[in-house]
């Protein structure tokens, strides 16, 4: 019968972990990596001041306060009413609604702007950092630009004085053997191969590749944190909660292994 | 403080009620881990009350209103988002520790004579719980909400002459809409948490009537002491009592480990495109239930018929209430069964989690084979039950526990 539970389990937990199906990046393959860092209020005050300047033009928050975030950032209030809102009538407790009305984005876009409170939850923060950083020019569509990781995205590149152009480009790669290793020819000149679909800066941007991806670091932090406010406290919190019941735990075992006596 | 006591005692049965169900309320004296998901499914029924209570005081339920809501929820009521991942964490919680409940069953034959009604109440409760879970997951009218409700109910339009007319009955409309929202929460918050109660209720009655059961499968009444009470028990407060807190520990420290750092079950407790309002005019690109109904949904689509499908789930479920009849085993315990039912209970718990597994992920030939197989698995297990549990060998179980 153990044989029979234990087994039960390491099924289960094969099945748990098992991989899903398709690529999560679109054309792109794999997303790249990226991990959070959410008490870098340095990195999150760039990536809101990037979000105000370059996306909530279209974009909204509107689950979002502007005063939550002022509080969790650390931004002065008045700093922020300065720098980051344009809009007079906006209140510091007010959703951050934005300044788009639905009916011109229609007309304008064909589909409105989504709302971006949710989107690293929705998709991922890893999504939303290699979608951003993967336009490319393409002269067959509205804006002149296509995306690799969501083709077809209505979207224009807005960072692109920021990253300067991308192209869809063929480059060599060099190819492997059934046991891994890279082909050589017999001179011992490795045997590459031409691959295509892949992204090539032509580098006539403001920024650097490195600078830029930074930015869209600090921008998908930042939408990290946006999309679930309460996680910088929620992982915090569980540690006192699981070293409770723990304590809790040993406690309760003793107490009743002091009891089992009783009747053994 | 006596003569309230008693003042008391004598209008209402305080000291008789306590006796009876806890400090002299004999369980067996020996059991194993498998015991303890019951008082687990307790402990998660009340967080779930609880947690669900503090929800409706931030949740509207309109077809403009909920999805904002539920974020109002997350971001601006003081610890709102721990409610609701309290309320999100303990459904999926609550399955897991009531399958692994209703395995024990099998395992021991829990059902057995004279636990039939025990079991015909559990699995009363588990349908409620399916329906529950249903209801609730469509209300925070995310994308999964709303498709995963549109699946759901279609089925039922797939009944013969009264399917579309039912459909639009259980909508309120003749498509999901704010009046779909509004019952689906009168019914989420009242109507079914009552009869979940009320079922729990009769289950613990019926229980406490006929006596626990235990992991050798034995009758713990036939060996009795001087004062009628069984040799092999203990009182059930406080030893087993202790012995629960053990397990709530252990299962506490779970839960916070889930509700903390994976409040999403990497998508299995609550699913990615949840995150966007529900949209009637574009459809996920998957759309797969979360994993506690995952089974019956593969089930549904290893059936290539709509109404076929919908029979096969209906059947899976139902079939699990006439277990009591189908065993015709001389012994309780899989312990003492013989190998047929050993090796027939290990493939239904395979074919239950692989169906499990291809209920989360979109189809392939390959799967729809695979789904199909386990159906078949899963129904083998039940219709042959009484052939192989009344030809196999058992051996015998001993007198004691």
């Amino acid at each position: 019968m153990k044989h029979i539970t234990s087994l039960f389990f390491v099924i289960f937990a094969a099945y748990m972990f098992s991989a899903g199906d398709g690529a999560p990046c679109g054309d792109y393959g794999e997303c790249d990596t990226f991990e959070p860092d959410l008490w870098n209020n340095e990195s999150l005050q760039k990536g809101f001041s990037t979000y105000i300047n370059y996306c909530y033009g279209c974009h909204s928050l509107k689950y979002s306060r502007w005063n939550r975030i002022a509080t969790d950032l650390d931004i002065p209030e008045d700093l922020m009413f300065k720098y980051l809102i344009f809009d007079s009538e906006v209140k510091s407790g007010d959703l951050m609604t934005g300044s788009m009305i639905k009916f011109n984005a229609e007309q304008w876009f064909g589909v409105a702007p989504p709302d971006l409170t949710l989107v690293t939850r929705a998709h991922s923060p890893e999504w939303v950092y290699t979608y951003l950083r993967t336009f490319y020019e393409d002269g067959s569509k509205q804006y002149g630009v296509n995306n690799l990781v969501y083709p077809g995205a209505a979207m224009p590149n807005v960072l692109l004085s920021l990253q300067g152009q991308q192209i869809l480009g063929c480059k060599d790669m060099l190819t492997y053997a059934s046991n891994g290793g890279v082909k050589r020819d017999e001179t011992g000149n490795n045997i590459t191969e031409e691959r295509c679909g892949y992204l090539l800066s032509l580098n006539n941007g403001q920024l650097s590749t490195e600078e830029f991806d930074q930015l869209i670091y600090d921008l998908t932090n930042f939408l990290t944190y946006v999309g679930e406010p309460a996680k910088r406290v929620r992982e915090r919190m569980g540690w006192y909660v699981i070293f409770f019941f723990i304590i809790f735990t040993a406690l309760a075992h003793l107490l009743y292994r002091e009891y089992q006596k009783d009747y053994h | 403080m006596d003569t309230i006591y008693k003042w008391f005692n004598e209008r209402l049965p305080i000291s008789n009620t306590f006796e009876r169900h806890l400090s002299k309320h004999p369980v067996p004296k020996k059991v194993n881990f498998w015991y303890l998901f019951g008082a687990l499914a307790s402990v998660v029924l009340i967080v779930q009350i609880l947690s669900g209570i503090w929800l409706m005081f931030g949740y509207e339920n309109s077809e403009e209103g909920a999805f904002a809501s539920v974020e109002y929820i997350m971001r601006d009521i003081d610890y709102g988002w721990l409610i609701r991942y309290m309320h999100t964490t303990g459904a999926s919680m609550f399955f897991a520790v009531v399958y692994l409940h209703m395995f024990r069953g099998l395992l021991y034959g829990s059902y057995k004579k004279p636990r039939e009604l025990v079991w015909i109440f559990g699995m009363s409760i588990y349908l409620i719980m399916m329906a529950e879970g249903f209801l609730g997951y469509v209300l925070p009218y995310g994308q999964m909400s709303y498709w995963g409700a549109q699946v759901i109910i279609s089925l039922f339009g797939a009944i013969p002459y009264i399917g579309e007319s039912l459909e639009i009955w259980i909508r309120g409309d003749y498509y999901i809409s704010g009046s779909t929202i509004s019952r689906f929460f009168a019914l989420h918050v009242v109507a079914l948490p009552l009869m979940l109660i009320a079922l729990v209720f009769m289950h613990l009655v019926a229980l406490h009537e006929v006596g626990a059961g235990n992991p050798e499968g034995i009758d713990i009444e036939k060996h009795l002491d001087d004062d009628g009470i069984p040799l092999d028990s203990v009182p059930f407060f406080p030893y087993k009592v202790l012995n629960a807190l053990v397990g709530i520990g252990v299962f506490g420290t779970v839960f916070a480990i889930f509700m903390f750092f994976f409040p999403e079950g990497g998508g299995y407790f609550i699913e990615a495109p949840n995150f966007e309002e529900a949209n009637p005019l574009s459809t996920p690109e998957h759309i797969a239930p979360v994993w506690y109904y995952s089974p019956y949904y593969s089930m549904l689509r290893a059936v290539p018929d709509k109404l076929g499908g919908f029979v096969v789930m209906a059947a899976a479920v139902a079939i699990l209430f006439v277990v009591p009849w189908l065993d015709r085993s001389k012994v309780n315990s899989i312990r003492y069964k013989g190998i047929w039912s050993k090796i027939a209970i290990l493939l239904f718990a395979v074919s239950f989690i692989t169906l499990g597994y291809l209920g989360t992920v979109p189809v392939t030939e390959i799967r729809t084979l695979m789904s199909i197989i386990c159906t078949v698995i899963y129904f083998s297990f039940f219709l042959l039950m009484p052939i192989y549990t009344s030809f196999e060998k058992t051996s015998v179980p001993p007198e004691r526990l």
